[in-house]
């Protein structure tokens, strides 16, 4: 720090013996640093970072504070690979995640939240279009993994193992890898350039893909090391009505599958679809986009459909039909084919145990829709035939002809979110490498959640959150290229300027600033408190603007 | 160069010719022309100063101790109730070991306002810690303010020269202006090291706790003490640069004298025609004028009076209830002395009522007629 | 918040300030706006303590202890002494408490200020004689406990317009500030530093033993005074005003509320507190526009 003078850094008291020895008045001789003003102190400011909510949401427990200050540091690459130390798809999550961080974050309640969707997507994004990505490397350790199927939770599996030196090999029935990202979610929500560079990162880290592969018993497996299973979900639950089974019912993942596979168009010209969750919306606008006139159907009302906001927004503004409030009671089949549905009002009563409210039929408000194709979409099952029966198999692993076994994913988490699958795989990987090392993985309690109210919202200007940009509704309907344009780097790095960050110190020099014993001393990337000369004031922790500092009571 | 000139006009001499850097003044009757001739001194450019025209005598002190301790050479003026007013910074001033020079020219205080000839003004002054030099003419007015910086300066104590109202200040005399060179070889350039400066940051005139403040009060005193030696030495230097000088008290045909008239400021003038008068008859009488009054150079008085039968001391100032100011400090300073005389305190001129000479005649002839004083001897009161 | 503030320290840790004391904040930004060519003189005042008792200084630039009355006469000797000196460039800043400005200092101060002469005056208001314990000076608001003006019968009169009077003197420039804006304040010193003449700066600081409230509320309620306009942040530069950090819809109760020397007051008090301040709001909005 630079200072003039000479301060008495080793301060020690100034002596005199003798009148002769004093100037004439009182002219100072030394500096006030002979008073160490820090044994008034009763409270004391500690640096105790806590969990910023937007992390706290976050299934996959990424740094999101971090990757976020990192772009406000106009370093997106660094945000990149930030992100990438929690999630091995930033592009995807990017794009498909329901991103419970938003509706978390802190600055929700001052302004907007922060856009980490879109900014998560930005860092992904300036990885791809610079061309960075994973350096290949061989595994080095001895142990190998396989890897059942290849979705996010497989994906992540691998990525965690990967890095730490594991031979993986990953098996996917299907002929290409990405599980539901590739076959569920249409190509105008996720380009496949993404997924596929996202991909090719985890291939380099020497995780080999085997597609094609349908693994019919784990027995095949036998030479693994250990074994993760995270096939998914991919069977549709049925409707359990009369007329289910003619031609024009189509199970909504079916019809996804076919399509992202470069099937037959299985939509005909009249579609409805049942359901109220992602894959509802997903079928109704790839419908849409196929030209057929698109209503879904779903028992409850807006409030409680599960599918991600912005996705039932953009469905509507695309021309899709919602009818709330009823649900089909029959297919009317004319020629074989499906031709007419017949539909109930319904009515919401108390809540069930998923806390929503539960819908009723009512009584005599029967009435008739024309439909030429029924796409149902009441959630997935997975189907884990290929297991012993009883395997029981879970997180927790299981022994399975002396193989360890684990499970992660849709298939046996039942979560349903490309981020909770993310959050599975790296769980499993974490457990597998635990297993295999024979040693525990360090993992660290997060710290206390810090609420809004300790944020000291006067350091921030009220400012609206940047949206990402959308192809306009008449240009999107027409095909299937990405309805979302990612946010124009500039943009990004404004927006990433007005994180809180709660509870993670971003070396905004308050505490600094607002200190009136100087007591803050500023190192190169963080704070110290001298403790020689601080009063306790707290002014600091008042004026910190994340809520970094804490007060503590000075033992004496 | 000789001119005639009023002794507020000598004092702007003496102050143009110290080089004062800094004035900083508000005006009083009869001090105003002090400072009228000063600002034009400033304003033709033979003074080189910043003056400021403050809004009271207590900010002219005020900032004359602000200059002062930036380390320039300051100079003001007052009297009578701006002297009053400036009580206050006549403390901070000496305290703060400021060698300011301030000119006052004796004036009465009210109320029961008055214009004219006073020393209770200055004399109420006397334990702020300013030396106090009385002067009896306009040379020395002059004189004394360029010895007064050379003293103050050397001792770091501030210097107040006092004036009697109009038979000083607007009365005009021949002065012998001297030359400029020759004051600056007498006085060096001001060189204040304890001061403010950006280059050398300290604080100045901070709170001091009992441990250090009495130390701090023996050390000024101790300058003061100091300040006899030097004021000597400046007197004598003065003599041999300029040809004159006036000493810390002046002793008037002292030789034998039984009895001493003491004296200050141009009551000595008058004093001087009555002693010649009396000696004249044969009568051994002497007069004794104190020019320094702090700090008081009470060893050079007690050797002066030494042999002396009586001293009478005239004051034209008078604290009420204990009587003429310079009495009581002349009786302090002989009472531990063995044989001393008795000392008459005749209290005279107040308010600028004449000092004639029938009034020095009267003085002595009472001071001889009565063998044991009253305390106090009113000269001249309608009773 | 991204403020740019200076790195320089010209005061040391060790000083007596209370713990929490705004006018330290105050003293510190001051003095990162002028850096080292300053010299500052401080007549009695809470500062009179806190730039330490002899041998020993918290500051690092020059500074002068002078009698209460006499800031700005003081600094204005100052001035002319460095001046004749041949040191054009050192600013001379007058730092004096609301009794050395409002009180017991106007005389010097509007002596000053009438001369012109070239000084910084700034008055770090914490709206009572906080040194000797809390008692009511002419810069205390209407209604205020003090000590010498006790809840049941608290200040009668409203606090005086310090900055009208500066104004009426028609110097060159005049500024509020606050220790919750420090990047505003340090920008107003420059502004000042470069500006010659008389410049007068009014920092209003919350002094926690002083104003009853917790030492750990200074800055906020320091940014309360700005936001809700009680303590408006503007400049008038020869005369025209311009506001410089923009208030919100927050209501004085907020700002009221959080300062025990407030807690006697009623709805009614409050209202009327609320009713002032929008006048003298739109007064000084008025004038900016």
């Amino acid at each position: 720090m630079p200072l003039r003078g000479k301060p008495t850094t080793e301060a020690e008291k100034i002596v005199f013996r003798h009148e002769a020895e004093l100037p004439p008045m009182t002219r100072s001789m030394g500096t006030v640093l002979i008073n160490k003003t820090g044994s008034w102190r009763y409270l004391r400011p500690v640096y105790e970072e806590k969990t910023p909510p937007c992390r706290d949401a976050c299934p996959a427990g990424i740094d999101i504070q971090g990757f976020v200050d990192m772009l406000a540091r106009g370093e997106p690459l660094e945000a990149w690979r930030l992100i990438r130390e929690s999630s091995p798809l930033p592009g995807v999550c990017g794009r498909v995640c329901p991103h419970p961080c938003e509706r978390s974050c802190n600055r929700g309640e001052f302004d907007e939240a922060i856009s980490i969707h879109a900014l998560e997507r930005l860092a992904a994004d300036r990885a791809l279009n610079e061309g960075v990505g994973e350096e290949p490397r061989a595994p080095k350790e001895e142990e190998r993994v396989a890897i059942i199927g290849s979705g996010p939770a497989g994906l992540s599996c691998a990525h965690f193992l990967g890095r730490e030196g594991y031979g993986v090999t990953v098996f996917e029935a299907l002929p290409r890898p990405g599980g539901m990202l590739r076959v569920g979610i249409p190509e105008y929500r996720l380009p496949r350039t993404v997924l596929d560079k996202e991909i090719a990162d985890i291939e380099a880290l020497g995780v080999s893909f085997q597609t094609g592969a349908r693994i019919g018993d784990i027995g095949e497996l036998a030479d693994y090391d250990a074994i993760f299973v995270a096939t998914g979900a991919h069977k549709s639950r049925s409707l359990n009505i009369p007329g289910e089974d003619a031609a024009g019912v189509i199970p909504g993942v079916e019809f996804l599958k076919n399509l992202n596979l470069g099937g037959k168009n299985q939509a005909g010209e009249r579609v409805l679809v049942v359901g109220g969750g992602n894959t509802a919306i997903d079928a109704a606008r790839s419908a849409l986009r196929l030209g057929a006139r698109t209503t879904i159907v779903y028992r409850r009302t807006r409030e409680e459909m599960p599918a991600i906001e912005e996705e039932i927004e953009a469905a509507l503004a695309e021309g899709v039909d919602i009818l709330y409030l009823a649900t089909p009671r029959m297919a009317l089949v004319k020629d074989g084919r499906v031709a007419q549905v017949g539909l109930i009002k319904t009515e919401l009563a108390e809540p069930d145990e998923t806390g929503r409210r539960r819908p009723v039929e009512v009584a005599g408000s029967e009435f008739m829709i024309e439909a030429d194709t029924v796409i149902t979409a009441l959630g997935e099952a997975p189907d884990l035939s290929f297991l012993p029966e009883h395997a029981g198999l879970s997180e927790e692993p299981r022994e399975i002809d002396g193989t360890p076994v684990f499970g992660g994913g849709d298939a046996f988490t039942g979560a349903g979110t490309v981020v909770h699958a993310i959050a599975s795989g790296r769980r499993g990987a974490r457990a597998i490498i635990s297993r295999l090392a024979g040693a525990g993985v360090a993992h660290e309690p997060p710290g206390p959640v810090v609420p809004f109210e300790s944020v000291n919202t006067a350091c921030f200007a009220r400012q609206p959150a940047v949206r990402m940009p959308e192809v306009p509704v008449a240009e999107r309907v027409s095909g299937f290229a990405e309805v979302n344009r990612g946010l124009p780097l500039t943009d990004g790095l404004e927006e990433a300027k007005r994180c809180f960050s709660c509870g993670v110190c971003n070396l905004c020099d308050n505490c600094l600033i607002f200190c009136p014993d100087i007591a803050v001393i500023r190192l190169n990337d963080s704070y110290e408190i001298d403790y020689d000369y601080c009063k306790g004031c707290g002014i600091c922790a008042v004026e910190c603007p994340g809520n970094v500092i804490s007060l503590v009571e000075e033992e004496r | 160069m000789k001119k005639v000139i009023t002794g507020n006009h000598a004092v702007s001499y003496g102050a143009m010719l110290a080089r004062a850097q800094v004035i900083a003044a508000y005006p009083i009757t009869p001090q105003t022309t002090i400072v009228e001739h000063l600002a034009d001194f400033t304003a033709d450019g033979q003074l080189d100063a910043r003056f400021i025209n403050v809004e009271s005598e207590h900010s002219a002190m005020a900032a004359s101790v602000g200059a002062s301790a930036a380390g320039a050479r300051a100079f003001t003026a007052s009297s009578s109730h701006g002297l009053a007013l400036m009580h206050e910074m006549l403390h901070v001033a000496a305290g703060s070991r400021l060698p300011i020079v301030m000119a006052n020219v004796n004036r009465a205080l009210g109320t029961n306002w008055n214009l004219w000839a006073d020393q209770t003004d200055s004399l109420s002054q006397r334990d702020t810690g300013w030396l106090q030099f009385y002067c009896e003419s306009n040379q020395e007015a002059l004189d004394t303010v360029i010895q007064a910086y050379r003293v103050s300066e050397q001792v770091l104590v501030p210097s107040m020269i006092c004036l009697d109202a109009f038979f000083i200040s607007h009365t005009a005399e021949i002065v012998d202006i001297p030359d400029k060179a020759l004051v600056d070889s007498y006085l060096p350039e001001c060189n204040l090291v304890y001061r403010l400066d950006p280059a050398n940051p300290c604080t100045l005139y901070g709170v001091t706790s009992a441990e250090f403040y009495y130390e701090f009060r023996y050390k000024l005193h101790k300058a003061m003490e100091d300040a006899i030696r030097v004021a000597r030495e400046a007197d004598d230097e003065f003599r041999e640069m300029f040809g004159r000088s006036y000493g810390l008290v002046e002793q008037y045909r002292m030789e034998d004298a039984e009895l001493v008239l003491v004296t200050s400021g141009t009551a000595a003038s008058t004093s001087r025609l009555v002693i010649d008068e009396l000696r004249e008859r044969g009568e051994r009488v002497g007069m004794l004028r104190i020019r320094m009054f702090r700090p008081f150079p009470a060893e050079e008085i007690r050797n002066a009076l030494r042999g002396a039968q009586r001293v009478a001391v005239m004051d034209r100032n008078m604290s009420p209830g204990q009587g003429g100011i310079m009495a009581q400090e002349l009786r302090s300073a002989l009472c531990n002395t063995p044989d001393r005389p008795p000392v008459y305190g005749f209290v005279v001129g107040l308010g600028g009522r004449d000092i004639t000479t029938d009034v020095v005649h009267r003085v002595i002839e009472e001071a001889l007629a009565t063998d044991i004083p009253e305390d106090i001897i009113w000269m001249g009161v309608k009773v | 918040m991204s403020i740019e503030i200076p790195r320089e320290e010209y005061l040391f840790s060790g000083h007596t300030g209370c713990p929490g004391c705004g006018a330290v904040l105050a003293m510190r930004h001051v003095l990162k706006g002028l850096g080292d060519k300053t010299v500052v003189a401080i007549p009695a005042c809470c500062w009179s303590i806190i730039a330490g008792a002899f041998p020993y200084a918290t500051l690092n630039v020059p500074l002068m202890h002078c009698a209460f009355e006499t800031g700005a006469a003081t600094a204005a000797g100052i001035k002319a002494a460095l001046e004749i000196r041949g040191d054009t460039e050192t600013t001379v800043l007058a730092w004096a408490g609301d009794g050395g400005t409002f009180d017991i200092g106007l005389q010097a101060l509007s002596g000053a200020a009438e001369r012109n002469d070239d000084i910084i005056f700034i008055c770090y208001d914490n709206e009572a004689y906080m040194n000797t314990g809390i008692q009511r000076s002419s810069a205390t608001p209407w209604k205020t406990w003090t000590s010498t003006t006790p809840a049941n019968t608290p200040k009668e009169t409203p606090k005086k317009d310090i900055v009208a009077t500066m104004m009426a003197h028609h110097i060159p420039y005049i500024a509020t500030g606050s220790v919750a804006y420090p990047a505003d304040l340090i920008a107003k010193v420059r502004k000042a530093k470069e500006i010659r003449g008389t410049k007068f700066i009014h920092i209003l600081i919350p002094c926690p033993p002083g104003w009853r409230h917790p030492s750990e509320l200074t800055i906020k309620i320091a940014r309360l005074a700005v936001l809700s306009r009680v303590f408006p942040l503007y400049e008038i530069e020869d005369g025209n005003h311009r506001v410089t950090v923009e208030p919100d819809d927050t209501r004085v109760s907020e700002y009221l509320k959080l300062q025990g020397r407030f807690r006697h007051l009623d709805e009614t008090d409050i209202e009327v507190i609320q009713a002032n301040v929008d006048r003298e709001w739109s007064r000084i909005e008025c004038l900016s526009a």
